[in-house]
């Protein structure tokens, strides 16, 4: 395909015409809760936009991300956004291996200076010089840094790459880093979970090639269309939390009634994401409708936050032994204090 | 560490040991330090000592309104936001969670609505309290910085807490966050101050108790 | 094993009216006026709204059936029908596995993804063209000999 069609010419071309813009940009702003008068401009804005170079690194991570990305029914609505990108570097995707990989890679980020989309999965390990994770002979913190220079956006799927994930959780033993803390200045997404919900990914793409410009994002640098809320906040059973009625175990009689799973442990009120009103696969359901609870996958640190089935106020760090030490410690002195106190008195007394 | 991690990792930890510290310092000072002994007999009628103390420590259970009404704001005021504060603290489902997380023990929880309504009674007693603090001149003139300090500490995680379940801070995890500081503060400062009452209260009454009915005090 | 996984659907947490549907058609209403007006159209996105089954029936009723269906087939089915209140559309568009991408009020004389796209209709005019000049040539060629 020639690069400088437009994506409305390119589309006509396979007979698809520009109604499918129109109607992939109400499904858009419907997910994004854009206004839906928005979706017209975002259609014109889509069919004039040029196809979008995106470059692909995928570092210490373990290819959920791709999986979720690629995760596709049939030749639908949501799958237009692989004609609207050009994914020219993708280790598990691309037909091209070794040289001519790295290749395609150094061409496309040469032909599309300043215009291209670098998409990282995974942390990015930084101990011992970056040996822990090594592709054709480059470190990744090297690879990130050559990639990303001349590049539009950084777009960071997944909790690895968005806040370090597994490979940064205790004892983080390669020194893996989020990605934020290596992209400098460059204007960053991140699009957490584990993975990360597909229409989330997809949907900030398409926001970047129909606006031309980033999404709204929040403090951590997340789009405030699909993280803006937390999973207990538009949560179905919130009715049962707000009523406090729980489901105590998994297979109790509150379980079978679909009552909240806050008390075996879910993560809602922590969790901010999109599962519980875009859902996954193809809408079906999301983790706390198939009657497990939510352990805030997209969130820093999920991995130490005191264990997925422990109740969300439980306490983190051992207390026993700093409250037993403690209170030993207190009696000792009180009643030294005491006794000092009494011999004192007694030694007062004998002198008067 | 985000703010969260820090506040139920760390903060907490560092907040129990000073109130464990605190308390059992504070305990054993008042019950190891040898009192002077009564030596003189006691009147005649007299309860046995234990009885007596205990006797007490009910008996002012019970509010008592003097006939002119003087002290009938403190008495109701003070049960309001005690009660108030017994029902958040034991009946809210996250606050059992804790618990049951610390000694093992959980109990069912109220509904909701029920921990708002107790929630903004007990805020607005406190209020009362301190207002009335600051306008009987008595009161006024016996106040200490304590009674302010320990005032501030009790109603800060009522507060955030309100703000926290009605969504007044985001995200959810600051608000969070900003509460439990909120409560370590008030552990802290508890042993040191005059919340330590909730220890000592009915050591007191039990000792005043078998005092005034050894001297044949009628009660 | 399977004895101890309960197979019972879970129970139907929202069978109630929340009075959404009242909602809705005021605000529909409120568009009307203003499509009557100044000629502006309104949209309003159901998916956005926490809708129950019952309040959803309660819209369809208060809206009434048309007599326009129009069934579009892009990137998977769409339907779009104008309710028995002339003037008000509702859209709903699907993926190619059925499941409701979108779905629309409209308050417009007609959707605008019914109308043909004027880059469409370039397009196939010059398709068109193109066809016409093929058959042409072929067609001097046939009298040629």
């Amino acid at each position: 395909m020639t690069k400088d069609r437009t994506l409305g010419e390119h589309m006509s071309r396979r007979g698809i015409s520009r109604r499918a813009f129109g109607k992939y940009c109400a499904y858009l702003a419907s997910t994004m809760a854009l206004s839906p008068k928005m979706a017209p401009a975002m259609a014109q804005g889509l069919a004039a936009a040029r196809r979008q170079a995106v470059i692909w690194l995928s570092f210490q991570e373990c290819t959920g991300c791709t999986e979720s990305f690629t995760r596709s029914y049939s030749p639908t609505l949501e799958d237009l956004i692989f004609d609207f990108i050009s994914l020219d570097y993708h280790h598990t995707l691309q037909a091209a291996s070794g040289e001519a990989a790295e290749l395609a890679r150094e061409q496309s980020m040469e032909e599309n200076k300043g215009k291209y989309i670098v998409v990282v999965d995974g942390s990015v390990p930084t101990k011992d010089g970056g040996v822990y994770s090594m592709i054709a002979g480059h470190t990744n913190v090297d690879i990130l840094a050559s990639t990303i220079e001349n590049a539009f956006a950084v777009v960071a799927v997944g909790t690895c790459a968005a806040f370090g994930g597994l490979p940064y959780a205790k004892p983080n033993p390669t020194g893996a880093v989020a990605i934020s803390e290596l992209v400098g200045n460059k204007p960053l997404i991140n699009i957490p979970g584990c993975p990360p919900v597909p229409e989330a990914m997809t949907g900030t793409i398409a926001h970047i090639l129909a606006f031309g410009s980033l999404p709204e994002l929040d403090d951590k640098h997340r789009p405030l269309a699909f993280f803006g809320e937390s999973i207990h906040d538009r949560c179905y059973r919130r009715s049962f939390y707000e009523r406090g009625l729980f489901a105590k175990s998994f297979d109790d009689e509150g379980a079978r009634k679909g009552w909240c799973l806050y008390e075996v442990g879910c993560k809602g009120p922590i969790a901010y994401n999109t599962c519980a009103t875009t859902k996954w696969n193809g809408g079906t359901s999301f983790p706390i409708q198939s009657g497990h609870t939510c352990f805030a996958c997209g969130s820093p640190n999920f991995w130490d936050q005191g264990g997925f089935y422990k109740s969300l106020p439980s306490r983190t760090s051992s207390i026993g032994t700093v409250a037993g030490a403690t209170a030993a410690a207190g009696v000792a002195l009180g009643a030294g204090a005491a006794l000092i106190a009494a011999n004192r008195k007694k030694q007062y007394s004998k002198e008067t | 560490m985000d703010l969260l991690s820090f506040a139920r990792g760390p903060a907490l930890q560092f907040a129990i040991g000073v109130f464990c510290f605190g308390v059992t310092w504070r305990l054993a000072i008042l019950l190891f330090t040898p009192q002077a002994r009564d030596l003189t007999p006691a009147r005649k009628g007299a309860l046995p000592s234990p009885i007596a103390g205990g006797r007490e420590v009910f008996r002012r259970m019970w509010p008592e309104i003097h006939p002119t009404g003087s002290n009938m704001f403190t008495t109701i005021n003070g049960y309001v936001f005690h009660l108030g504060l017994a029902v958040i603290v034991f009946g809210f489902a996250p606050h059992i969670q804790l618990i049951k997380s610390i000694f093992g023990t959980a109990w069912p929880s109220l509904p909701n609505f029920v921990i708002h309504i107790a929630g903004g009674v007990t805020i607005a007693s406190l209020i009362a309290a301190l207002v009335k603090r600051l306008t009987s001149p008595v009161l006024r003139l016996i106040s200490t910085l304590d009674d302010y300090i320990s005032w501030a500490v009790t109603i800060a995680p009522l507060i955030t807490g309100y703000m926290l379940v009605g969504r007044l801070i985001q995200p959810y995890n600051t608000a969070l966050a900003v509460h439990i500081l909120s409560f370590v503060v008030l552990l802290i400062w508890l042993p040191f101050g005059k919340l330590m009452h909730a220890f000592i209260v009915f050591i007191s009454r039990a000792r005043t108790g078998a005092y005034l009915n050894h001297r044949g005090a009628q009660l | 094993m399977s004895n101890l996984i309960d197979r019972r659907a879970p129970e139907n947490t929202t069978p109630f009216v929340t009075g959404l549907a009242d909602a809705v058609l005021r605000e529909i209403a409120e568009l009307l006026d203003t499509l009557i007006e100044t000629g502006e159209t309104g949209i309003i996105d159901l998916h956005s709204l926490p809708m129950t089954d019952a309040d959803r029936d309660m819209l369809k009723e208060g809206l009434g059936e048309g007599e326009v269906r129009v069934d579009l087939d892009v990137a998977g089915p769409s339907r779009i029908e104008e309710t028995g209140t002339a003037g008000v559309w509702w859209v709903r568009h699907e993926g190619a596995d059925g499941r409701i991408a979108a779905e629309l009020i409209e308050v417009t004389r007609i959707p605008e993804i019914l109308l043909s796209h004027p880059d469409d209709i370039r397009e196939g005019r010059t398709r068109l063209r193109e066809h016409l000049d093929e058959a042409g040539e072929t067609g001097t060629e046939e009298l040629a000999e």
